[in-house]
């Protein structure tokens, strides 16, 4: 009751402050005031524990956070939260967390600093960016972030600066599946695990890399008897341990596995053929492609049974359409990645399950609903991130002529930076700007990355730990956490129009600044302030808002806002009904089958339908426009794989030195099979070396009937160099040492399953 | 008894997360490298067969409590709607109840030198109205928590629709959590 009160009175003074009908920008501000008083106060916002960004809520008193739990107002999330989102507070109140601004005054990477003021910091910053722009012009200056809203700002500043030099975390994540859904529908789409009966599941391990909605969905669906999952996994994760079946797959086969399916399927005429003809081009090139992947071909690449897969075939085929086979959201294990990706959507559309209920679906975002409405249901917003155009090729060719061509210049390639500084090709790099963003530990080869890092004149790093990365800095920018800053609206949207937004928690604990002040007082020094409409977060929520107050105040008070629009899948004809009868001006857009299914029909593509065949990849890369076998091999010549991945309560490399995530999981021992272990006389504990080609580094075992006794498994992110990451430091083994820096074909990713040897300590 | 509170832990939502463990350190505050609560995975059988036991570990709110019995300053009691508390001022941290635990839900805290356990967050949430912090926060609603005689709650359905199992029943102490067993892979 108390809390039910609580968020009564809460909501109370939401609607005092709903009189202001006109918002003005800068007045938002005071609004939150308003919104914001009373002594045991709940703020919503949105979690930054990792990428998955899950709408959250905090409980503070006396200005002291209490506990962090999920925003029940975002129906999927109720109240729960991981573990690391629930650490968040333990992250805030760090006391090994920056406060002040540093300057090296040793030699780069020796870390020695003084502690500088802001002022004295960023007019450094800007100073020298502006040096390096004059001197060897704006693209000698390289730009890199995570994903999300960080990278939105940085993308805007660095083509305000004039570099086309922008990176974000893609190509060491979900670059090979973000490329095949672009290739393949124009754009990504999403999984209906609610209403699935039957996946198949590649290793995507929603127990350990937690995204709370879908871990939620898919919980339940696991612990639900009518309904079964097929989890293939060279490792025993927690997903596969909550399988029906666990297949332990060689590393890096899943490719076969699904041509195998895809062959079984057109062999026997057993696939959505309605479905194929109408929305689809290229199915004769697929049936060419697949002739000879036959169940007993895949079993020597996979090691899974022939007679396997044909069951497995004739399960999904018989469960279509309420069925997925599940992508994943990182899921970069080899050279053949990009066409694992491929396969695994064309192994979905010719179950005919895109927009069906429990199967796969386009987002509905404002502008699609907004559009099939023929009406404004949902409000749009504004961009507050402007990009002008810059016409310089970049270091890395992505989205020019070359190798890279179909990467997406937004998103680059990561592993092909330490080249083009240490050969100053094509064209001279000087400086790096990286925000929230630790390549030292999450890139392939950081070695050579440190190498390359040494080449340059100037970097700046900001974050809110002197990390790995940061120790190569020349200035190092303290950031204030998520919960010290407000931010604007993101979108969440997924099956209906959901936005979102970040509200401070807490006032800066240190005088730290968020990245958005941070950007725009560099703009203002820097010459190109006018670049952007606003002059600080308030300005640019009722920007972007278009000056929506009740959409702000909304999103100030709730942490979230949704618009009552009914879900639909666009071939489920009793969804498209309820649709139309709630827009009946939609009713204009309904085919002869009671569909939507014109939104199938002029897709993004170059057809403007799904393509199961691109032509203009076979163009470039022969061989690729459809899915076949290309190499899987990832041994390289050598007796085991390593592989990585996540736990529940870490998020790649940035967590390791969060108190309470620290004392939960403060080391990555390998994982081996005893059988491996005997063999080469190791006993639990015990430290031995990993080499391959490129590395040789002390690791200790951790032996486990979890896992095929070829492969070997390490959780990420641990190995950290920097003395300053006290509870870290020094700590377990980093697998992307092992890793080279030669990408996968096409889509550019980095590949993480690498041959190593065991070598006795 | 004015509640009959139940703590029911679905070993078939569990993944382990540790979102309850931290929860529960967030909300009582409660000192590095101790524990009210601990989630314990096991993997049990032979490579492909394998399995993963689920265990969760904290006071079992019984019903006729060791912990109580033996204490000789009552410091450790139990309230009128059945949950057993500790009184800090009274403990003299004697030891007696942590050694009475059938279920090692007890420690020394080491910033206050008092004994402690899980209390279903009485003070802070349950007696608000509110769930404990960690079946607040369950990604997976492994956890639900109420008073069984409010027939349309969660806890009470689920209660009558599952098996039940209670921790070390055979000792008499009735606990006030139950568990609902792992269905899937190797039993141990």
């Amino acid at each position: 009751m108390a809390y039910l009160q609580a968020r009564r009175d809460f909501l109370k003074l939401a609607t005092t402050g709903a009189t202001a009908t006109v918002l003005i920008p800068g007045s938002l501000g005071a609004l939150g005031e308003v919104a914001l008083r009373g002594e045991d106060k709940f703020v919503r916002s949105i979690c930054e524990m990792c990428s998955s960004r899950c709408p959250m809520e905090a409980r503070v008193i006396n200005g002291k956070t209490v506990l962090l739990q999920g925003n029940a107002f975002a129906k999927e999330m109720g109240t729960s939260l991981c573990a690391k989102g629930v650490a968040g507070s333990s992250q805030l109140y760090d006391s090994q967390r920056l406060v002040s601004p540093l300057i090296r005054v040793g030699k780069r990477g020796e870390n020695k600093w003084r502690e500088a003021s802001w002022e004295e910091a960023l007019n450094l910053v800007s100073t020298k960016l502006s040096a390096l722009k004059e001197r060897y012009g704006a693209r000698s200056v390289i730009f890199s972030s995570k994903t999300g809203e960080h990278y939105d700002l940085l993308r805007s500043f660095a083509s305000a600066f004039g570099s086309p030099n922008v990176f974000s975390h893609w190509s060491s994540c979900p670059i090979a599946i973000e490329s095949a859904f672009t290739q393949t529908f124009g754009e990504k789409l999403h999984r209906d695990f609610e209403n699935a009966n039957y996946i198949l599941n590649f290793g995507h391990n929603l127990f350990e890399g937690l995204d709370i909605p879908l871990t939620k969905a898919m919980a339940h669906f696991c612990a639900n008897p009518s309904k079964k999952l097929v989890v293939l996994d060279p490792r025993f994760s927690i997903i596969a341990a909550k399988a029906d079946e666990w297949h332990p797959i060689k590393p890096g086969s899943d490719l076969a596995f699904v041509l195998a399916l895809l062959h079984v399927w057109i062999r026997d005429g057993k696939f959505d053929h309605t479905f194929v003809e109408q929305y689809t081009i290229g199915f004769d090139n697929l049936v060419d492609a697949v002739k000879e992947t036959t169940p007993q071909w895949q079993q020597t690449l996979s090691g899974i049974d022939a007679n396997m897969v044909e069951r497995i075939a004739s399960e999904l085929y018989a469960a279509a359409p309420r069925c997925i086979i599940d992508w994943g959201h990182k899921a970069t294990t080899t050279q053949a990645e990009y066409q694992r990706s491929r396969a695994i959507l064309i192994a979905n559309i010719l179950m005919g399950n895109v927009e069906k209920e429990g199967g796969i679906y386009f987002t509905k975002s404002a502008k699609r609903v907004n559009a099939l409405a023929k009406e404004s249901i949902v409000p749009e917003l504004n961009n507050p991130y402007p990009r002008p155009q810059i016409n310089e090729p970049r270091i890395d060719g992505a989205g020019e002529e070359g190798a890279y061509r179909f990467v997406s210049k937004q998103h680059g390639v990561l592993t092909a930076i330490p080249e083009a500084i240490l050969s100053q090709k094509p064209y001279e790099i000087k400086g790096w700007f990286l925000t929230r963003h630790n390549p030292l530990i999450t890139v392939a080869d950081p070695q050579k990355m440190k190498e390359a890092m040494e080449q340059l004149e100037f970097i700046v790093v900001n974050d809110i730990y002197l990390s790995d990365t940061a120790m190569m800095a020349d200035v190092i920018l303290p950031e204030c956490t998520y919960l010290e800053r407000d931010e604007g609206i993101s979108t969440l949207t997924c099956k209906v129009p959901t936005y979102a937004m970040r509200n401070r928690i807490v006032a800066p604990l240190h005088g730290n600044k968020s990245a958005i002040e941070i950007m725009r007082d560099l703009a203002e020094r820097m010459g190109f302030g006018s670049h952007y409409a606003w002059k600080n977060s308030s300005e640019l929520r009722a920007f972007q808002a278009k000056g929506n107050a009740e959409l702000l105040q909304t999103l100030l008070l709730r942490g979230v806002a949704s618009f009552d629009v009914p879900y639909f899948c666009a071939l489920e004809p009793s969804l498209v009904e309820r649709f139309c009868e709630r827009y009946p001006k939609s009713r204009a857009w309904v085919d002869a089958q009671g569909c939507f299914g014109h939104l199938l029909e002029h897709l993004k593509t170059p057809s403007g339908k799904i393509e199961i065949y691109c032509e203009e990849i076979e163009k470039v890369f022969k061989g690729y426009g459809v899915p076949r076998s290309v190499d899987m091999d990832v041994t390289q010549g050598f007796p085991y794989v390593l592989t990585s991945g996540k736990s529940a309560v870490h998020t790649n490399g940035h967590t390791q030195n969060v108190p309470y995530l620290a004392m939960l999981l403060s080391s990555n021992p390998i994982w081996m099979h005893p059988s491996t272990a005997k063999a080469h006389g190791l006993k639990m504990g015990d430290t031995f070396y990993l080499q391959n080609a490129i590395a040789k580094e002390k690791a200790t075992v951790f032996i486990t009937e979890g896992i095929r006794p070829d492969t070997l498994f390490a959780y990420m992110g641990f190995g950290h160099d920097a003395p300053s990451l006290k509870r870290t430091h020094g700590k377990g083994t980093n697998p992307s040492t092992f890793l080279s820096l030669e990408s996968a074909p096409l889509c550019g990713a980095m590949i993480t399953n690498v041959g190593v040897n065991i070598i006795k300590a | 008894m004015e509640k009959q509170y139940r703590l029911l832990y679905d070993e078939n939502l569990c993944i382990g997360c540790q979102a309850c463990s931290v929860a529960c350190r967030v909300e009582n505050s409660v000192p590095d490298e101790v524990y009210r609560l601990q989630v314990h995975l096991h993997t049990k059988g032979e490579f492909p067969n394998l399995g993963m036991n689920y265990e969760r570990l904290s006071c079992v709110m019984c019903e006729n409590p060791p912990c109580v019995s033996v204490c000789p300053t009552n410091a450790s009691f139990q309230s009128k709607d059945g949950l057993v508390h500790i009184d800090e001022r009274s403990c003299i941290t004697c030891k007696y109840c942590i050694l009475a635990c059938p279920y090692h839900a007890r420690f020394i805290n080491p910033l206050k030198n008092v004994v402690e356990k899980c209390n279903f967050c009485y003070e802070t949430r349950v007696s608000k109205e509110l769930s404990p912090a960690c079946v607040s926060i369950c990604p997976t609603d492994a956890l639900s928590f109420g008073d069984m005689r409010q027939k349309h709650s969660l806890v009470h359905q689920k209660s009558h629709k599952e098996v039940l199992v209670f921790p070390k029943a055979h000792l008499g102490t009735k606990p006030k959590v139950a568990f609902i067993p792992n269905r899937k892979g190797m039993k141990s």
